[in-house]
């Protein structure tokens, strides 16, 4: 039935999000399918082939880069979602001098331009307090870790809150009248609850940790690169195909977690309206 | 990278795990651990000399690398991380010297330098060779498609002063070079850019900006084998590389005369194995290592025994070893002081803005 | 639920508040007061930096060179972020009245763009828009097509400020439209409802109605635009032209080749000032909205 506002239905609007979407999306639809190109132009199909992804395992670099992307992400995904998590019970939970510059702040990290951060990073490691060099992997990436860690878990802190409003403090009051404790409280009635919050949190760090680029480029070295740095490098000196296959490769993997992440909210969202 | 390319997925993953259980390398008969960590530019090495040299002496090679003198500098700066032998051009041999971040080189370990030819034997940048050794020498030039180019282009005006072919030169973003070529040009030395100069430079390049298509950092020949551009201001050896593979290209040094560098091998203060980067040098200085290295690479190298052992088609290039009257008027650039650096970098951002 | 107050649980107060506050301002703060304190500083060796308190460096950021690129930088943001705005205001409306699942859908399929790396979607907009790449050779093939033309001449589209600000667009897009749609979302219907049965035209009724009611989410989705487009440094670098650097381009020059950690931290500070003031105007309007 259409309504006035029934806008999706009028063919103006429908096509103007049919060339959005079409502006969105081809550019990653090429990139996708010239990396199955049988050549080493990335413009000019020749014909179907696994190449380029048979030689991105082959490339050492490339993998080691792979890895060390993984690392970073894990631990710096941990830590924020640990840091994020109190920062989200202190601010739901108590009233205090200086709360209210205290959110300003942890809002600070969103907001900061990356390649601020990034040149602060990068002087306060090797200036200030110097990483130790000749680390053993994986702790040579701790300096990229730690600034990872410190602008996703205002994200994740700001997640975890939106959840805790839904929370009904009146499960942790009954609790504590029939005199559980706070841990048990914590563990047993609070956690459920911002589970869906904990896992949209922990996902998103470890997509922003995967996907950083400018942060990364100041704080990483010769021997701790990562996978967006060693893509940076191979788009300007070796553009083939084997670029869009390792592109492929990063937006199935993010694309698969955001997906992930999305069901999940839905499943919960989906869980409340019953 | 020899050692890379050849392991696996799952051969990668053990390996990393091995190197996270901090395994010991044995220690050599010099006390030091039989390993050495090499800072190199990217392929700037022969295929297999770094497995040559661990068969031969047992020492482990990593070798990693930076896309330029500036990257080299920034990650040296706040202490050495671990790098035992490094590769900086001749400016940054005196940037590095001066700032007491390199270490003396122990000529008594280094016998292979009596291989090297006469003229860098004692260089202006480095009396003695105190603190380096040459690994190869460049020289800045154009490099052109012969079809799509009026004879040949043997000036610098045709890339720095002349519309004749707008919108298809690429020039380098080193700043410092181009400040240091425009001057070459307008006929002073490479080493007395007078602020006069360095604004009569900076003009001409503002007037030149809407004739050239891109500023390349160190993909030049790239750029110009695909066909993006078809003149670039670039180094001999790197154009000696694409056109090993298209017949079209060609490359000169232009008449006013232009920058000579050199990359040479030094060891940086701090590094943990000063012997085992000793015995690396003066492997990299052996006759036959330096032609292996100079087939791979095709740059001209100083090692006057290893040129005796290359064949005629590289001595006689006249890419690689470039002579004439242009090339006497070429010379070394010479570090002038954190002023002019910042004098420099002004210009060339007043450049890029305008 | 009822805000407690420290002292009523100072073990737990402790336990939440301490870690992230201290990290926040050890590895936060920290480094940030780092560079603000170098951006009063001096080179004096290649090596060594003297903290003198000098204003030079901001003096020196403030000269009409970099005051101009400034400029230009804070005129690519804008520009990109009205061509957000006008691109991304249907998708919203459309989003907004769509079906349950279409709106689902349609979410989704916004969103996952942006979860893409930042890097790859430059490149692909690369892969596009290069001399040979697939616009100029789907275009030289259908000239080709046509007998007798001359020789098809592909069009500049890389490596110049329009690639910047395609680029721009395309990586910034999704930012504007969901802080978009969560606003139009909020919308009371009955009133665009209304202003259409009085006889308002759909576009007079966006412009008179939904505009001015959705303000604060309007504002929010251009500030989130704006900013992130401002600090662009990518984008510029791998797209830009010769006269196309942006200002987080010149700091990055001012660390890595110019080797002047001064300059380029009073740089830094002047974006982060700049993206303040941004906020702060934010701030200001959405209270203002919100008193009224």
């Amino acid at each position: 039935m259409k309504g006035p506002l029934d806008y999706l239905a009028r063919w103006p609007l429908w096509l103007w999000l049919a060339m959005v979407g079409a502006f969105l999306y081809l550019p990653l639809l090429a990139l996708v399918v010239f990396s199955f190109n049988d050549s080493r132009r990335i413009t000019v199909w020749r014909g179907f082939s696994l190449r380029w992804y048979a030689e991105l395992f082959d490339d050492g670099e490339l993998v080691a880069a792979f890895g060390n992307s993984l690392v970073i992400a894990a631990a710096s995904t941990i830590i924020s979602l640990i840091l994020g998590t109190l920062a989200a019970l202190l601010l739901w939970r108590f009233r205090f001098a200086g709360k209210a510059p205290l959110e300003a702040l942890l809002g600070l990290p969103i907001v900061v331009p990356e390649i601020c951060l990034g040149v602060a990073f990068l002087v306060f490691f090797t200036a200030i307090v110097p990483w130790p060099t000749e680390l053993p992997w994986p702790l040579n990436l701790g300096a990229i870790i730690i600034a990872h860690a410190t602008f996703s878990f205002s994200f994740v802190a700001l997640v975890v809150r939106a959840r805790l409003a839904s929370f009904d403090g009146a499960l942790a009051e009954a609790a504590r009248d029939l005199g559980a404790g706070e841990w048990l409280i914590f563990r047993d009635i609070m956690v459920p609850h911002m589970v869906p919050g904990l896992v949209a949190g922990a996902l998103l760090a470890f997509t922003l940790s995967l996907d950083d680029f400018v942060i990364t480029f100041f704080t990483s070295g010769p021997d701790t690169i990562t996978f967006p740095i060693k893509v940076y490098s191979m788009v300007r000196f070796s553009v083939t195909p084997a670029v869009n296959a390792a592109s492929t490769l990063l937006i199935l993997l993010t694309a698969g977690l955001t997906a992930l992440a999305l069901w999940l909210q839905g499943a919960d969202i989906a869980k409340q309206a019953a | 990278m020899p050692d890379l390319s050849r392991r696996s997925f799952g051969g990668l993953a053990a390996a990393l795990v091995l190197d996270g259980c901090s395994r010991a390398f044995p220690k050599g008969a010099n006390g030091e651990e039989q390993r050495l960590n090499f800072y190199n530019w990217d392929t700037y090495i022969g295929e297999t000399t770094l497995g040559d040299f661990s068969k031969a002496t047992g020492v482990d090679v990593r070798m990693s690398h930076y896309a330029n003198n500036d990257e080299l500098f920034a990650r040296l700066r706040a202490g050495n991380p671990g790098f035992d032998v490094i590769v900086p051009s001749n400016e940054f041999v005196t940037r590095l010297q001066i700032s007491g971040m390199l270490s003396p080189l122990d000529h008594a370990r280094i016998p292979n330098r009596a291989n090297l030819a006469p003229e860098f034997v004692d260089v202006p940048y480095d009396p003695g060779r105190r603190w380096s050794m040459p690994y190869t020498w460049l020289a800045l030039g154009i490099g052109y498609r012969k079809s799509r180019v009026e004879g040949v282009p043997d000036s610098w005006k045709w890339v720095l002063d002349s519309d004749r072919y707008s919108g298809r030169i690429g020039l380098l973003a080193e700043g410092d070079d181009l400040i240091r070529l425009g001057a070459k040009y307008l006929g002073h030395s490479v080493n007395a850019v007078t602020p006069a100069i360095m604004e009569q430079v900076t003009q001409m390049l503002i007037r030149q900006k809407r004739h050239v298509k891109l500023f390349h950092h160190d993909e030049g020949q790239d750029l110009l084998a695909s066909g993006e551009i078809d003149l670039v201001v670039e180094y001999n050896g790197d154009i000696a590389q694409v056109m090993a593979d298209d017949d079209d290209l060609a490359f000169v040094i232009p008449r006013e005369g232009t920058l000579i560098n050199s990359d040479c091998l030094c060891v940086p203060t701090g590094a943990p194995r000063p012997d085992n980067a000793h015995r690396f040098i003066n492997y990299l200085l052996d006759a036959k290592v330096g032609a292996e290295i100079a087939k791979t690479i095709r740059f001209p190298t100083p090692n006057a025994a290893a040129l005796a052992l290359m064949p005629e088609e590289y001595r006689t290039n006249q890419v690689i070893f470039p002579t004439g009257p242009a090339m006497a008027k070429s010379g070394y650039g010479r570090f002038q002081g954190i002023g002019h650096i910042r004098a420099v970098e002004e210009a060339i951002t007043r450049v890029m803005a305008a | 639920m009822m805000l407690q107050r420290p002292s009523q649980a100072p073990g737990v107060f402790a336990a939440v508040g301490l870690p992230p506050v201290v990290w926040l301002f050890a590895l936060f703060l920290a480094p940030l007061a780092v560079i603000w304190a170098y951006s009063f500083g001096e080179n004096r060796t290649l090596v060594d930096i003297a903290i003198t308190g000098s204003w030079g460096n901001y003096a020196r950021a403030l000269k009409p060179l970099y005051l101009a690129i400034l400029l230009k930088s804070m005129g690519f943001a804008a520009l990109t972020t009205l061509l957000c705005f006008i691109l991304g205001l249907p998708v919203a409306l459309a989003i907004t009245f769509a079906g349950r699942r279409a709106k689902l859908l349609l979410l989704v399929a916004i969103m996952l763009p942006f979860w893409t790396n930042l890097l790859i979607r430059t490149y692909a907009l690369m892969a596009i828009l290069r001399t040979e790449g697939l616009i100029n050779a789907g275009l030289g093939a259908l000239w080709g097509l046509v007998p007798g033309l001359p020789p098809f001449e592909p069009l500049p589209l890389i490596n110049n400020n329009f690639a910047v600000v395609v680029g721009l667009v395309y990586v910034h897009l999704p930012f504007m439209v969901l802080p978009l749609y969560a606003a139009l979302d909020r919308l009371d219907r009955s009133l665009i409802e209304a202003s259409l049965d009085l006889g308002a035209g759909h576009l007079a009724t966006l412009w008179r109605v939904v505009v001015p009611l959705a303000l604060p989410g309007i504002v929010s989705g251009i500030i989130i635009t704006f900013i992130p487009a401002l600090g662009a440094y990518l984008t510029p670098d791998l797209l830009g032209g010769t006269n196309s650097q942006m200002i987080a381009n010149v700091i990055e020059r001012q660390f890595r080749s110019a080797n002047d950690w001064p300059f380029g931290a009073a740089l830094s500070f002047l974006l982060m000032y700049l993206t303040f003031a941004a906020l702060l105007i934010q701030a200001l309007i959405s209270r203002r909205e919100g008193a009224r």
